[in-house]
């Protein structure tokens, strides 16, 4: 049975801010609450290198949110820019001319369109390299930035600018791309899927990656009111039907090893789709009962294999 | 020509106003033409968009330096810097701001030129159509009656930009019947046209070099954003009920923001400066000890929930 | 100094080993591949203290080199061709953040149809990127442009990055003698690597290559990139006197060859500038006074120096080895423009593409494009672009377009 041994209490979420505000990022912006909890655990010495995606707008001249570093490098290459500034870093403190206590962590940022397609084989490389770094994916489904566009990320049935008429159009009825699973046929030490909704999952499991030397992998299920289509203030219910449908399964996956650390009750799927805009035409005019059905069976058959290999 | 600037924050409809204002022109039998600023503007965020239109062919493109009629979509527009509303705006400017509030009320901090009339747009809206945020219709339809136009050229403006967007058609007929009151409760302004600015030469500079400290997109002032304030996004502000709230913490858990701390007695402080009131802890309160109030320039007018 | 035969593969890696580099992201491409197996040996073997690290792409080597630099590490890699244009959207980044690495791309012509033979339509596509770009005619020109390269680079005045340039195959395998500096010549012309204003430290945190929003924070920044360029006119100057005064040989932003009296001049980059020179002498024998002007630093463009051994000539031919679809040789565009304003321009000024993919240059060609050019001074009239391109090359086209198209079939 997985335990939080860090993060038992809500209290324990430490109070000091390390992304501030005044940031231009959406109202209820899930991913920026995702990563303003991990950066509670990782702090201040750190430097983001990040991916073209929402959060570049965290620094925009003359502003920084961060009260660590940052690199804005290019759609596809951050997971590079992190190899980059990791073996400078190792170099110069080898050679002396940084001091150890002055190294930081080297944390890559990339929203689902970066992390699950362009950036793939430059994250692939760096996991390959056993590269020592965080990445976090915050992952709202779609090209967010550019007004949500499919990606591979999106699910399937979810309407997108670019999969309008989602139930006929060839992308939307992908499946969501498993990066997780991708992720783990590399073998990094540590691998992560949060929703901000569980903060103290969220925390427990950056505070335990930290004892991993190598790629330590997030998965950051990221809200997104302008892009699903419902009010700001439902970022943490739209979060939490996420998970207690099964939708987006909490674990963590240890050399491999996976765990669930959190196994819901299963709420049926239409609790969580009905609440947003993107998969509205699943219910109105008329209910699209064979593709609920649908999403409903990969849930099932989702949490049926994983049960199994747990038990 | 006529030329029409729309100021909002990024989800309130400016950039279709701007739509249906080109359109209803061009339905009229105007040469038209508009535009949105576009770029990485966030739900929330100041955008601004225009329309231009007229008899002859249309030479001007891009920005508007000078309005001759400013739409304002959100009143505390007028006090954000980063907006640059009243960039270009001169004596004989129309003004139209969206507020609850005078004309007279709002001059007592602000300079404005002399013809502003304000309206409770978002009143309307949350009405008529049950919220607060996309009045690009409402706006459409006032800029559209300010410069003149009929009603029937806006209405099918109205129709078939919103079925554009995809809108289904009770929300349609809602947008509908909301615009046209709007559109009754303006009046046609006088507007100044044909007044051209004499305009000098450019004084060019010419930059020196400077060292990358300084000559390169590089911020050393870590954690600077709070300079910019995002409070003026908020359409409602959370407000703790004191003896309602249990000290959870979940809501400076859950803000994404981090503008709730929580103080030595456990309870929330909302920096406002800042809260772009996306509502989550209200949402998320287990006590309901935060609640929504309507934001209003110069203090809270009223509850919503 | 003992010099010792070597390709300028090897030159360029012992460019990058003498500069005590930091740090090395690598990726295959022919006919690079040479220069990182060589830093791969030596840093395995501890001769070279740098970290070499094997990347994805060259997209993925452009960002981790350009990363480590702003970190302050000195970095090197290098690429060629169609790694180049993939690493494209990095270049600007890179001197974007001002990041004063060394890049080697040896040329090599771009795809379709993909070939593996020199030109220089690669490196000139990064013309505009924001990198200075040095062309080398010879080996020892690659090492000892290696060399200034870091110093140009990381002058305060400039902080850019710096692409070297040396022909695929005719450079690249080529071997040629080579005289080895000695480190501790090279250490007292180029000083460590300490940058004010780079590294991501816990003490001093900040935010690099931010994005900004609205043209006048845009082009700011871009035009400072200009000024830095420009101004690493002035410090290539110094670089070289110095250079010289170390190490006795002479480079500056152009070089004229036999230009004393010479009428017409060609102008050439890069090796190919050997076989122009040689064609010179040919000419000369043949009692024409013609010479030839070498473009060294492609950028900044040394319009100046340009102007200056060019005017007064009576004819000049600019020959390209590349190709602007649409337009024609490229460096015959920027030559035209910087002599406008010359008051003693040239009477004509011919455009000559050749050398495409690694078509070699007869001597025909060459006496031909004297002969043309020599005419084009006396009528006053410029000409081209003009295709080197020999009637006996064509035939042997045609016969390839036949096996092509089926018109020849083996007997049965």
């Amino acid at each position: 049975m997985w335990q939080r041994e860090t993060f038992k209490k809500i209290k324990q979420i430490p109070r000091e801010e390390h992304v501030l505000p005044g940031t231009a990022l959406c109202a209820g912006c899930g991913g920026l609450e995702a990563l303003r909890l991990a950066a509670k655990v990782l702090g201040d010495h750190v430097v983001y290198v990040n991916a073209a995606g929402c959060f570049t707008m965290l620094a925009a001249y003359p502003y920084s949110s961060f009260k660590g570093s940052w690199l804005y490098t290019t759609m596809g290459s951050a997971p590079a820019g992190a190899q980059g500034i990791r073996d400078a870093l190792d170099v110069l403190i080898a050679k002396g001319r940084v001091p150890k206590d002055e190294d930081v962590k080297v944390i890559v940022l990339g929203g689902d369109g970066s992390t699950y397609d362009m950036a793939l084989s430059s994250t692939s490389g760096a996991m390959n390299r056993k590269l020592d770094f965080y990445y976090i994916c915050y992952d709202n489904e779609a090209y967010g930035n550019t007004g949500m566009q499919l990606s591979p990320a999106t699910p399937f049935a979810a309407r997108t600018a670019t999969s309008p008429c989602s139930l006929q159009h060839p992308g939307a009825t992908q499946e969501k791309k498993d990066i997780f699973e991708i992720w783990r046929a590399h073998r990094p030490p540590y691998i992560a899927t949060v929703a901000p909704r569980y903060p103290l999952d969220l925390a427990e499991k950056f505070a335990r990656a930290a004892a991993y030397t190598g790629p330590k992998m997030f998965l950051a299920l990221s809200a997104c009111p302008t892009g699903w289509g419902y009010d700001p203030g439902a970022t943490p219910e739209v979060a939490k039907l996420a998970v207690e449908t099964g939708l987006w399964p909490l674990k963590e996956a240890v050399n491999g090893v996976v765990t669930h650390t959190y196994i819901p009750k299963r709420k049926p799927v239409e609790a969580y789709l009905q609440l947003q805009g993107r998969f509205r035409h699943l219910f109105e005019p008329t209910v699209h009962t064979e593709a609920i059905r649908h999403i409903q069976g990969q849930v099932d058959a989702y949490w049926r294999q994983a049960i199994q290999e747990q038990a | 020509m006529v030329a029409v600037r729309f100021h909002g924050r990024g989800g309130q409809g400016a950039k279709t106003a701007s739509r249906i204002l080109g359109t209803a022109a061009f339905v009229s039998g105007y040469v038209a033409q508009d535009s949105p600023i576009y770029g990485a503007e966030r739900r929330g965020a100041p955008v601004a968009a225009f329309t231009r239109f007229g008899r002859d062919p249309i030479r001007e493109r891009g920005a508007i330096a000078h309005p001759d009629v400013l739409v304002v979509a959100d009143a505390s527009l007028l006090d954000d810097a980063a907006a640059h509303v009243l960039d270009g705006v001169t004596g004989q400017t129309v003004l139209f701001v969206n507020s609850s509030l005078s004309a007279d009320r709002l001059r007592t901090h602000l300079t404005l030129p002399e013809h502003v009339t304000t309206r409770d747009v978002t009143g309307v809206a949350l009405q008529q159509l049950g919220a607060r945020e996309a009045i690009s219709a409402l706006l459409g339809a006032v800029a559209a009656r300010v410069v003149g136009l009929e009603w029937e050229p806006v209405r099918s403006a109205i129709d078939r930009e919103l079925r554009d967007l995809g809108l289904a058609e009770p929300v349609l007929e809602r947008n509908l019947t909301a615009a046209r009151l709007c559109y009754d409760s303006v009046e046609p302004a006088r507007l100044p046209q044909g007044a051209v600015q004499a305009v000098g030469a450019a004084s060019l500079h010419h930059p020196a070099y400077e060292p990358p400290t300084k000559g390169t997109a590089r911020i050393a002032a870590a954690g600077n954003s709070v300079l910019r304030e995002t409070g003026g996004w908020r359409t409602f502000r959370p407000v703790l009920v004191a003896d309602r709230c249990n000290g959870c913490w979940l809501c400076f858990a859950y803000c994404p923001d981090g503008v709730i701390s929580m103080n030595r007695e456990d309870r929330p402080v909302v920096d406002y400066a800042h809260c772009k009131g996306c509502q989550i802890c209200v949402h998320e309160c287990p006590t309901h000890a935060l609640i929504a109030e309507r934001e209003q320039e110069g203090g809270v007018a009223w509850t919503a929930k | 100094m003992d010099s010792q035969m070597m390709t300028g593969n090897l030159a360029a890696a012992w460019g990058a080993r003498l500069a005590d580099v930091d740090y090395i992201p690598a990726f295959p491409i022919t006919p690079q591949t040479e220069i990182v197996e060589t830093l791969a040996t030596w840093c395995e073997r501890g001769e070279l203290a740098a970290r070499f690290v094997s990347m994805d792409s060259e997209h993925s080597m452009m960002t981790a080199a350009g990363a480590a630099e702003v970190t302050g590490a000195r970095v090197f890699t290098a690429t060629s061709s169609q790694g180049l244009l993939h690493a494209f959207e990095v270049l600007y980044s890179i001197s974007g953040w001002r990041a004063p690495l060394v890049l080697v791309n040896v040329s090599r012509a771009l795809a379709a149809p993909i070939t593996l033979e020199s030109d220089h339509n690669d490196v000139l596509a990064a013309r505009d990127a924001g990198f200075l770009q040095i062309h080398a005619e010879t080996c020892q020109e690659v090492l000892d442009s290696i060399l200034m390269a870091y110093r140009i680079a990381e002058d305060e005045r400039v902080m850019l990055p710096v692409i070297v340039n040396l022909d695929g195959f005719t450079l690249s395998f080529t071997r040629e003698p080579v005289t080895v500096p000695d480190p501790d010549s090279v250490r007292r012309f180029l000083p460590p690597f300490r940058p004010f204003h780079l590294g991501f430290t816990a003490s001093s945190p900040h935010a690099l290559g931010v994005a900004v929003i609205g043209g006048t924070t845009y082009a700011y920044f871009r035009h400072q990139v200009h000024l830095a360029s420009r101004n690493a006119l002035e410090v290539h100057r110094e670089t070289a006197e110095s250079f010289h005064a170390l190490f006795g040989r002479r480079y500056d932003l152009v070089e004229g060859y036999r230009l004393d009296d010479a009428e017409d001049v060609l102008v050439m980059t890069n090796a190919g500038a050997s076989t122009g020179k040689a064609a010179v002498d040919a000419a000369r024998a043949r009692g024409k006074r013609v010479g030839l002007l070498r473009l060294r630093v492609i950028r900044p463009w040394p319009a100046d120096a340009i102007r200056q051994a060019l005017r007064g000539r009576r004819a000049v031919a600019v020959l390209d080895q590349n190709l602007a679809p649409g337009q024609g040789g490229i460096l015959y565009q920027e030559v035209a423009a910087c002599l406008y304003h010359e008051t003693a321009r040239p009477r004509a000024l011919c455009s000559f593409v050749g050398g495409l993919g690694g078509q070699q240059l007869s001597d025909g060609a060459f006496q031909a494009v004297f002969e043309q050019t020599a005419e084009a001074g006396i009528s006053g009239t410029g000409r081209g672009p003009v295709l080197l391109y020999s009637a006996e090359e064509h035939r042997e086209m045609t016969q390839l377009q036949m096996v092509a198209a089926g018109s020849v079939r083996r007997e049965m």
